[in-house]
């Protein structure tokens, strides 16, 4: 058989198709712009003809990786300073995340807490928020007036002013990193002990094993690589963290990598930033590969070899209350807490000034005042405001719809052809996305289509361009998704209705969808939440024609205007936290569904 | 005084003649194009956007951000040939100049009636009004002066009282901060340190510009928003005085806000810095003459009433008055550093290398 034909033979089935199509689709959306970073790195840009002298824009020069990795003093300040400080944070908020999410997720799963589904309603809280939620909040509570303003309601109502380490710096986005990551911890751990086989501790309790025993010898232990797994993956998400130490380190001029590949890339040397996205996506590939190198290695330990029918409780008897109250009492701090004082600081006229004379609904409903932020009127009659929404609820769907719809079909084609060394490759390539931190994304995008482009011509400025990086950024999502649905599947009901003829297209909608539908749901609710509340990814590529909500925000909040900020915050998580019950509600997917899987 | 009494009676009054109107095929002109979108550093422009809309039924969108992120909007949107906007009023000089104006991406428009009325230096690049950033204190204890000179700012009484935006947030900022390397104010700031300290300047810095800015940001705190920084500065019942050198437009919210705040004009050799706002067309703009037509607004005094009902912006029409609780421009033009497009372009990466030093020890 010729070339040709066997190509021909092999294309013919859907699952391959769908497999080659990917391919290309995948290598031209994450491999090539990675080239172009790189081509980037090594090029004079228009703002930078001033700094490199004798040169021209467009030339080729090495001043940019001499600056950021071999010039000393300047070197540290540009590159070695922030990504020191990078891996402190990270390290010390995937501390924070890990035990706080792994034992929330063990006492939910493993033993006889009370309010189980509260707790795991409200736990996911911080997680679906936007990532500045709880750093807002913190500010909110413990910002002082040397800094950042008015004084925070800490000070307010004890009137202790709090000290510059506990409002900024270091220490607060380490604690709010790790919050917020607690739940994406809870969900991965919990995830695992709900479908870690329990016949183990079951065999370990009829030999009358005690309770701490079986945790340090038989939990622990099987759990142990998906730790670590959760672990890399944690760090990698705390590592690429924009939001938080943008809000709580400037103030203090304390800097991590990505606030200061936001500040190269918008100011006058985009060739530093492009510099060190490629160290970021360098870190986040060996994280990969490592992650790969452990799971694959003890795959043994993990399989998911089915659910015991019947996991004994642990008691918690004198506890049980105490515990159940502590962290409901917790719950409230970290999930609601922050939604509150958003609502009050959006009704005070004077930040920081608690009095019921200083209440007001004007950032809400007025028709703006030339004395209070320029006479910018209330976010509710603001038309601005409603672009926003309008285009922020836009850009998720049409997200979420690519992205959930290509994580099927990407589910399906790799699980499908996975005999064949081009289903690993989608199946990467599809996860590659993951590891670029999404402001560098956003950056190679706009360095990619801000110009015409080989066949494809310049779409900086088209909501287009934006539902493109949202769908190939959130595919990860949603191919993880689509690839355990079908894991789970088996292939013998597909091919019950191959031998009844029916076609690709029925079987797909007709049974396979079906089966796995909440499982496939979720991939398409991920990215809609994740969208709704992006930022760093978006930042670059906006144009003021297709703002949306995450970046007015940002912007009110840079101008210093918070009441305005605080309440577009509060809309934000009106909208996501509707959709994900609503979703939930109709279909029974949810967010919990998706990455723990 | 009575002469230039007599000579802005003349100035006003011809304003006023040939503020009359713009003339009749540009409006028609104007009208027959679509909406018109504008990008600037202002958000005020919504506030007349709205008359304009109601006098001509021209529509007007306006997109307001940070200085260096309008340059690189702009920049990067002309360079792909996109349309994004047709007017932008921008700051940042050495960027506008550097970025916009020499790759040629936007054209420079002069109403009809400024061509007299306007100082040729102001022209092109046309400048549609000037911002001042001066020394500003927290005036609930005192309303004496507390400092004279600014050589004070960097000794110890000082330290992290002083606020001052971060020049990596505010392209003006850095760009005020590389005026000083000119020299005329290096010898300027080196005449204060004598005058401060009785002996010439010979500290560890190659001048006394450097010399002073490394003094200065020992002590400062940096802030991302002027409005906050206004509300450090002012909130009253603290226990020590602060001091900051913000956009005196930031001073209306004493009121609103309930702050206490005193510019302090008289400061030794400088009590601040000004900066224009550039009106420009775009190259690619798709509805010049409607923005032509608002432009021309804008410049009238009209026009120019959501800023005037604040002190600390100045229209770049000299007849248009500044608000009656300030002083006029040319009070403080004289006290101020300017701000000198070419030569920022030309300096500014090295300011920027050596406040990245400093800022991070």
């Amino acid at each position: 058989m010729s070339l040709w034909n066997r190509f021909k033979n092999f294309i013919r089935k859907p699952h391959n198709l769908i497999l080659v199509l990917l391919f290309a689709a995948l290598f031209f959306l994450t491999m090539f712009p990675l080239l172009s970073l790189l081509k980037d790195s090594f090029l004079v840009h228009p703002s930078e003809v001033r700094s490199i002298k004798g040169s021209k824009a467009g030339d080729l020069t090495l001043y940019h990786w001499y600056k950021v990795f071999l010039d000393g003093k300047n070197s540290r300040n540009i590159f070695y300073r922030p990504l020191w400080n990078t891996i402190r944070v990270s390290l010390g908020s995937c501390f924070i995340a890990i035990s706080m999410g792994g034992s929330v997720a063990w006492l939910v799963t493993r033993s006889n807490i009370r309010f189980k589904s509260f707790i795991s309603t409200v736990f996911v809280f911080p997680y679906i928020m936007p990532a500045w939620t709880l750093a807002m909040g913190w500010l909110n509570v413990f910002r002082n007036s040397h800094i950042g303003g008015a004084r925070g309601l800490f000070t307010a109502v004890t009137g202790i002013p709090t000290p510059n380490w506990l409002a900024y710096g270091a220490i607060p986005i380490t604690v709010v990193l790790g919050l917020h990551y607690a739940p994406f911890a809870y969900i991965l751990v919990g995830g695992i002990l709900r479908n870690m086989d329990a016949n183990l501790e079951e065999a370990a309790t009829l030999l009358h094993a005690s309770r701490w025993k079986i945790i340090r010898k038989i939990t622990l232990p099987i759990v142990m690589p998906a730790i670590l797994s959760t672990f890399l993956l944690t760090f990698a998400s705390t590592m690429s963290a924009f939001a938080v130490p943008a809000f709580l380190g400037t103030p203090v001029r304390y800097f991590v990598i990505t606030t200061q590949l936001f500040r190269t890339l918008n100011g006058m040397n985009p060739g530093y930033g492009y510099i060190i996205a490629v160290v970021m996506i360098a870190i986040g590939c060996a994280i990969l590969a490592f992650n790969q190198w452990i799971t694959g290695k003890r795959k043994s330990y993990t399989t998911i070899t089915g659910k015991s029918s019947q996991i004994s409780l642990v008691d918690l008897r004198g506890f049980r209350n105490i515990l159940s109250g502590a962290i409901i009492g917790i719950l409230v701090f970290i999930a609601l807490m922050p939604l509150v004082s958003f609502a009050v600081e959006s009704f005070t006229m004077v930040s920081g000034r608690y009095a019921l004379s200083n209440f007001t609904a004007e950032f809400w409903i007025g028709d703006g005042r030339v004395n209070v932020a320029n006479g910018e009127p209330g976010i509710l009659r603001n038309k601005y405001i409603y672009l926003g929404l309008w285009n922020s609820v836009k850009l998720s769907v049409s997200c979420a719809l690519a992205a959930g719809t290509l994580g099927v079909l990407c589910g399906y084609a790799v699980v499908k052809g996975k005999m064949y060394r081009l289903s690993t490759f989608v199946n990467n390539l599809a996860f590659f996305p993951y590891l670029m931190p999404a402001m560098a994304f956003g950056a190679i995008y706009l360095s990619m289509f801000s110009k015409r482009n080989l066949f494809i011509p310049s779409l900086y400025g088209t909501f287009f361009l934006l539902v493109l990086v949202g769908t190939v950024k959130y595919l990860p999502f949603a191919s993880r998704a689509g690839v355990n649905a079908m894991m789970q599947l088996s292939g013998e009901i597909e091919e019950a209705a191959l031998i009844q003829g029916v076609g690709w297209w029925k079987r797909m909608t007709r049974i396979i969808f079906p089966i796995q539908k909440s499982s496939f749901l979720s991939g398409y609710l991920l990215p809609f939440i994740s969208c709704m509340r992006e930022l760093s990814l978006f930042i670059l590529l906006i144009t003021p024609a297709n703002r949306i909500l995450t970046t007015m925000l940002f912007q009110y909040n840079e101008k210093g205007w918070s009441q305005y900020a605080n309440a577009i915050n509060l809309l934000i998580i009106i909208v996501v936290v509707a959709f994900n019950i609503g979703v939930n509600k109709l279909t029974g997917a949810s967010i919990d569904k998706g990455i723990g899987g | 005084m009575k002469k230039w009494f007599l000579l802005l009676t003349c100035a006003g009054l011809a304003g006023m003649l040939l503020n009359a109107a713009p003339s009749a095929e540009l409006i028609e002109a104007a009208k027959k194009e679509g909406a018109l979108s504008v990008y600037t550093t202002t958000s005020r422009v919504s506030g007349s956007a709205k008359k304009f809309e109601a006098m001509y039924g021209i529509k007007v969108t306006s997109a307001s951000m940070k200085d260096g992120e309008l340059v690189e909007k702009v920049s990067t949107e002309l360079t792909g040939n996109v349309y994004g906007a047709d007017l932008i009023l921008a700051q940042d000089g050495a960027r506008i100049y550097g970025e916009l104006i020499n790759p040629g991406y936007v054209v420079n428009y002069v109403p009809e009636d400024m061509k007299k009325l306007m100082p040729p230096e102001d022209q092109d690049p046309f400048v549609f009004a000037y911002y001042n950033t001066v020394f500003i204190f927290n005036n609930e204890t005192t309303k004496e002066p507390v400092i004279k000179n600014v050589w004070e700012l960097t000794e110890p009484q000082w330290k992290n009282r002083v606020q001052f935006k971060d020049p990596n947030v505010a392209g003006v900022n850095m760009n005020f901060l590389t005026m000083l390397l000119s020299p005329e104010w290096t010898d300027k700031l080196a005449a204060a340190y004598k005058e401060r300290y009785g002996k010439d300047y010979a500290g560890e810095y190659e001048n006394a510009a450097y010399g002073w800015i490394a003094g200065f940001f020992a002590n400062a705190v940096l802030g991302n928003s002027d409005t906050t920084i206004s509300e450090n500065v002012g909130t009253k019942k603290q226990e020590k005085l602060l001091l900051g050198l913000f956009v005196l437009a930031k001073a209306r919210y004493e009121e609103s806000k309930d702050l206490a705040l005193q510019p302090l004009p008289d400061t030794v050799p400088f009590a601040g810095f000004y900066f224009p706002t550039i009106a420009l067309l775009t190259k690619n703009a798709k509805n010049p003459n409607a923005a032509k037509l608002f432009l021309d607004y804008l410049m009238t005094e009209e026009g120019f009433k959501p800023w005037s009902v604040d002190v600390g912006t100045y229209s770049g029409n000299p007849t248009v008055p500044a608000n009656k609780d300030d002083l006029e421009f040319t009070y403080w033009r004289t006290r101020l550093v300017p701000e000198n497009a070419a030569f920022t372009y030309e300096n500014r990466a090295k300011m920027e290398e050596f406040i990245n030093d400093i800022i991070n020890k």
